[in-house]
């Protein structure tokens, strides 16, 4: 059995002179492991989306003063809170392990005389810079430095 | 279940039919057959045509990865079935024709659209001006082939259009053959025409639509990875828009 892809899908402009059946895939197309990964690593835009729209509320209740910042860590201590921020947290590391995986071979083979450096040595320039930053801003917002 | 007779195994086999004639429908059609042990996917195949049903219409010829011919949809995912080991397989095989492809009959799918897409990437060296014979031959460093070599081992079976969810949503997008195929010349030192090309990959069919599921590259059976050359032609596509800014090109 199987589900139909899009009616036009690898149409020629110029139909040939045998009808033909139009293009299917499979009905487990979109739930093949590999396919299920691609559409989480999608779906990962909808925690995105809603940090984005917390983010807005912090930055309006740091404008508003000490009563309404008072009010949003009371709010963000609500376990519905701890648990999107939770997701939130599983979303990027998933999004950057996967981006990372994909990221060092779309590099170009080289820029004017430069090649870059192997691709072992991009995948772990990234996690180093990854976890450099993650620290720097842990150092920062904890109050540890300056 | 046991070997039937000796090393043989019997298999069902769940074959897509249709016939433009009759079918309104693609329908399937289960076939027994026993296999041996050594058998791929289209030696089963072959023996369902010789020995069951000679109406059965599908693609092979070279038995041995190298024409992509035989390129179809074996348990929901693309294959050359002249490579796929029935041993991977269980009692049930289903073999559909590649995804996302119109189907002219049985497993044998219309490839004008993929010839078309091929072709709009001008996959061929191009030169502002012909060398003389007397010039001698254009000269490439094993560097210089680097760059490109691993994109010119596609055999063109169509597999990545098959895996791919953009081709199954969009229409007009190139593709990852064709566009690997244009980003192997692109990157030829011997090819004058990569601005031709990004104004391609720029289109209507542009690299762009690439989300980059990277499904092209699972399923290549060369190990061309499609997805690379998609994702590399997307910065060389924009920096070439971008260098057309400063600086001006002929014609």
């Amino acid at each position: 059995m199987a589900r139909a892809s899009h009616p036009q899908a690898m149409t020629p402009h110029r139909p040939g002179s045998t009808r033909t059946a139009p293009p299917q895939v499979p009905d487990t197309f979109w739930s093949q492991p590999r396919m299920r990964t691609y559409l989480l690593f999608d779906a990962t835009g909808i925690p995105y989306l809603v940090l984005g729209l917390i983010v807005l509320r912090v930055a309006v209740a740091l404008g508003r003063g000490p009563e309404a910042w008072q009010e949003l860590m009371r709010d963000f201590s609500n376990p519905l809170y701890l648990v999107f921020h939770a997701i939130a947290l599983i979303s990027v590391i998933f999004v950057g392990v996967r981006f990372f995986r994909l990221f060092p071979k779309a590099q170009p083979a080289r820029l004017g005389p430069i090649k870059p450096p192997p691709r072992p040595v991009i995948h772990a320039g990234l996690y180093a810079a990854w976890i450099a930053v993650t620290l720097a801003l842990l150092v920062v917002l904890g109050g540890l430095w300056p | 279940m046991a070997p039937e007779t000796g090393e043989m195994r019997k298999r069902t086999f769940v074959v897509t039919r249709f016939d433009p004639d009759k079918d309104q429908v693609p329908k399937t059609q289960t076939y027994e057959v026993a296999c041996r042990p050594d058998w791929k996917v289209l030696d089963a195949l072959n023996h369902i045509k010789d020995e069951i049903d000679p109406t059965l219409s599908h693609r092979w010829s070279c038995r041995m990865a190298v024409c992509g011919s035989c390129g179809m949809n074996v348990n929901g995912e693309p294959k050359l079935t002249c490579k796929t080991q029935l041993a991977d397989y269980g009692e049930v095989v289903e073999v559909e024709p590649l995804a996302n492809f119109p189907i002219v009959r049985d497993l044998v799918i219309e490839m004008d659209g993929f010839m078309e897409k091929f072709k709009s990437v001008k996959p061929w060296v191009i030169v502002a001006k012909e060398k003389a014979a007397e010039e001698g031959p254009n000269r490439q460093s094993p560097e210089e082939l680097s760059a490109f070599k691993q994109f010119s081992m596609c055999i063109n079976c169509m597999l990545c259009y098959a895996a791919c969810p953009v081709v199954a949503k969009e229409p007009h997008f190139l593709g990852p053959a064709a566009i690997a195929l244009g980003h192997r010349y692109n990157m030829d030192s011997r090819d004058e025409g990569a601005a031709e090309r990004n104004e391609v990959f720029r289109g209507e069919g542009t690299v762009f639509h690439c989300s980059y599921a990277n499904e092209c590259t699972e399923v290549c059976p060369k190990n061309v990875d499609p997805a690379a050359a998609i994702n590399q032609a997307k910065l060389n596509a924009v920096v070439d828009w971008a260098a057309s800014f400063v600086v001006k090109r002929n014609g």
